[in-house]
């Protein structure tokens, strides 16, 4: 008993040894000037994420320098959130950062972000869609890279309207039309006309300046001025309050989001549905009850640029390994990876080879590029909410709206 | 130590509350009162209080009468009364993010569970997070499906504690089921459903996590709680000096609601 007690002592003792020359062997693989850089991102959808492989490769040409990479919280207000904490702390423990498009200006206001406009050739900044850039600068300096883009879009039943001897409509009015007249055809009284995105978030706000913007006006005008045109938004607004008195539009829109509105589309219960790119691989998926029947269009006005900008943290002590990284990850080839595995899109017109999309997201458009866009987002969200839903006029909601935000945002 | 952990952040948020402050833009004015001001000038601060008000009231009654409900149930059953229990339990044990989860896909306007079941009866598909009627009945459902186990327990071990011969005594004078239960099992069970009412009341006005999951306080508002109010402020709009002024609201609310609870009960229990 004793001596095996004593070989197991002894055993233990080499372990120690053992793992002791293993670690100090580690250390001293380390070199002394080697680069360590911590690329913060979201998680990519889907099961083959091409990232790992992207910083193997940059690593493998950048000898010296190593990247870890680490994920973000899941949804879009504690990513924010999970930014906002730790970059105002100064202790952020990251170089480069994967951000929202809308967060880019209110990040560049705080101090956060490294400028990047004297690192940027001019002649590569065109290569990108204009408006992934806009979304990048503020005060006429560039604070970030455009790097996945995500647009809005009009999905529509091109059986449907193919029947009825309609071409995708180009204003709202048209599409309402549309939409009751195959409606009305169809005698189906479960299929919607119009599916979008009502509930009280950040999609409302999209939905409906998509709608401002098919009305020709703007929630924030080019002075910079909320509401330029008060009477236009408000008949927008409106006209999406509308389509639900109407029926044109089902009650369940006012508490949509994307999913709820892309499964309606997907079980064949839409005419017309706004969504984002995303759902277009999902319909046309094996077994899908709407596959090869549906076609994509501009929504009318423009649809509403999203995806994400690469940037880099104004503290980190290594701008110019952080920058080579931003390059990297945002070069055609890494695009194009990321495109081939996750289908998330390019920011560059010649890397998207469909022609009809490549028209579409050249249409895109920025939401308002202003630091305060978050404060501007939470207040118009239950004042549009109220008034789709019909409990206050719209030029009322639009109005309190800007009352509150006038106190927020004086000067 | 109690007054670095309690006092020191409720002088410092009292402070804030006093001042226009959005930290990341550096900008830091002392403004007075003007936050306040706003406030009450604020129709989404009056909507987030009777919000708030309408929710506590509602899910705390309907928590309470189930809750009561289900002990005595309980206590009448015969068998398999550590299984009941276990099941009982299992709401109040899920995580409110899980309890939000479930309660959106029951909740959904064409797959879920209510519309199903509501689809048997009539032709009508209410939506439930949808229609401002329907959307605060709905999150108070699920608050009160998910909070009434803990008062079920409460009651329950109060009534394990009465002895039989309290209830023998009462068949003997000839007291009926209902005769019983008013004038025996409640009486009983006034000490802990006074302690439940106001762990629950408290509770109730912090309410948060439910309607954050289910609507975000939304359609138009009107699932918005004051801590929901006071969330946006603070990490949407990042107003942290106007968020403090809500949230100096709240705490006084809270801290107004204990002391006259305790005032109300603490002297009538001392007789």
């Amino acid at each position: 008993m004793s001596s095996l007690l004593r070989v197991m002592t002894a055993r233990r003792v080499w372990a120690v040894v053992v793992l002791a020359a293993l670690a100090v062997a580690g250390c001293a693989e380390r070199r002394a000037d080697e680069v360590r850089l911590v690329f913060r991102h979201s998680r990519m959808p889907g099961e083959r994420d091409p990232l790992p492989a992207l910083l193997r490769e940059f690593e493998r040409r950048h000898p010296g320098i190593v990247v870890a990479h680490e994920p973000l919280p899941w949804t879009a207000d504690v990513q924010h959130q999970f930014y906002v904490i730790n970059l105002e702390g100064r202790s952020a423990g990251f170089d480069v950062l994967m951000l929202d498009v809308i967060w880019t200006a209110e990040f560049a206001r705080a101090g956060w972000l490294l400028d990047v406009t004297d690192r940027w050739p001019a002649a590569e900044r065109r290569e990108h869609f204009p408006s992934m850039v806009e979304a990048a600068t503020l005060g006429d300096r560039l604070w970030a890279v455009p790097w996945v883009m995500n647009v809005g879009l009009l999905y529509f039943r091109a059986d449907l309207l193919g029947r009825q001897g309609f071409a995708p409509p180009t204003s709202y009015a048209s599409l309402a039309e549309q939409a009751a007249a195959v409606m009305h055809a169809a005698g189906e009284p479960r299929l919607a006309g119009f599916l979008w995105q009502g509930k009280q978030y950040e999609g409302l706000v999209v939905n409906v300046l998509e709608a401002m913007w098919g009305e020709g006006t703007d929630l924030v005008g080019r002075d910079g001025r909320l509401l330029p045109e008060p009477a236009r938004a408000a008949a927008a607004l409106a006209h999406r309050r509308a389509l639900l008195t109407h029926g044109i539009s089902p009650p369940l829109v006012t508490a949509a989001d994307e999913e709820l509105t892309r499964r309606e589309f997907g079980a064949g219960r839409g005419v017309f549905l706004r969504n984002w790119p995303y759902a277009r691989a999902l319909f046309e998926a094996g077994g899908s009850p709407v596959a090869g029947r549906v076609g994509v269009a501009a929504l009318p006005g423009g649809g509403a640029l999203g995806g994400a900008h690469l940037a880099i943290h104004a503290g980190t002590r290594h701008p110019e390994a952080a920058w080579a990284l931003v390059r990297h990850l945002a070069s055609p080839a890494a695009q194009r990876a990321i495109a081939d595995a996750v289908g998330l899109h390019p920011t560059r017109p010649a890397l998207v080879d469909d022609a009809a999309l490549r028209a579409i997201f050249a249409g895109a458009r920025p939401r308002p590029v202003t630091p305060w866009y978050q404060t501007l987002s939470a207040t118009l969200q239950p004042e549009l909410s109220a008034a789709i839903l019909g409990l206050k006029p719209a030029g009322q909601a639009l109005a309190d709206a800007e009352r509150r935000l006038a106190y927020f945002l004086r000067p | 130590m109690l007054a670095v952990v309690t006092v020191y952040p409720i002088v410092r948020v009292i402070a804030l509350s006093l001042e226009r402050r959005v930290p990341i833009f550096g900008i830091a004015d002392f403004v007075g009162l003007a936050n306040y001001a706003f406030l009450a000038r604020d129709g989404a601060f009056w909507g987030a209080i009777r919000v708030t008000a309408l929710f506590t009231v509602a899910s705390v009654a309907a928590e309470l009468v189930l809750g009561v409900a289900a002990a005595v149930a309980l206590r009448a059953q015969r068998r398999g009364v550590a299984i009941s229990l276990s099941l009982l339990l299992l709401p109040w044990c899920l995580p409110g993010v899980v309890t939000g989860r479930i309660f959106e896909w029951i909740y959904h306007p064409s797959a879920g569970l209510m519309n199903r079941l509501v689809a048997v009866v009539a032709s009508a598909q209410p939506n439930w997070l949808g229609d401002p009627r329907l959307a605060l009945p709905a999150v108070i459902a699920a608050d009160v499906w998910r909070t009434t186990p803990f008062i079920a327990l409460l009651v329950y071990a109060r009534l394990v504690g009465v002895p039989a011969a309290v209830y023998e005594a009462a068949a003997v004078d000839g007291a009926g089921r209902g005769a019983t239960f008013w004038r025996i099992t409640l009486p009983l069970l006034r000490p802990v459903l006074l302690v439940a009412l106001l762990f629950r009341t408290l509770d109730a006005v912090r309410a948060f996590d439910l309607m954050f999951i289910l609507t975000g306080g939304g359609p138009a508002g009107v699932t918005e709680t004051l801590t929901l109010y006071a969330y946006h402020s603070l990490f949407q709009t990042l107003q942290l000096g106007f968020g403090s002024a809500s949230a100096v609201v709240v705490g006084a609310l809270v801290v107004a609601l204990a002391w006259g609870h305790l005032a109300a009960t603490g002297e009538r229990d001392a007789v």
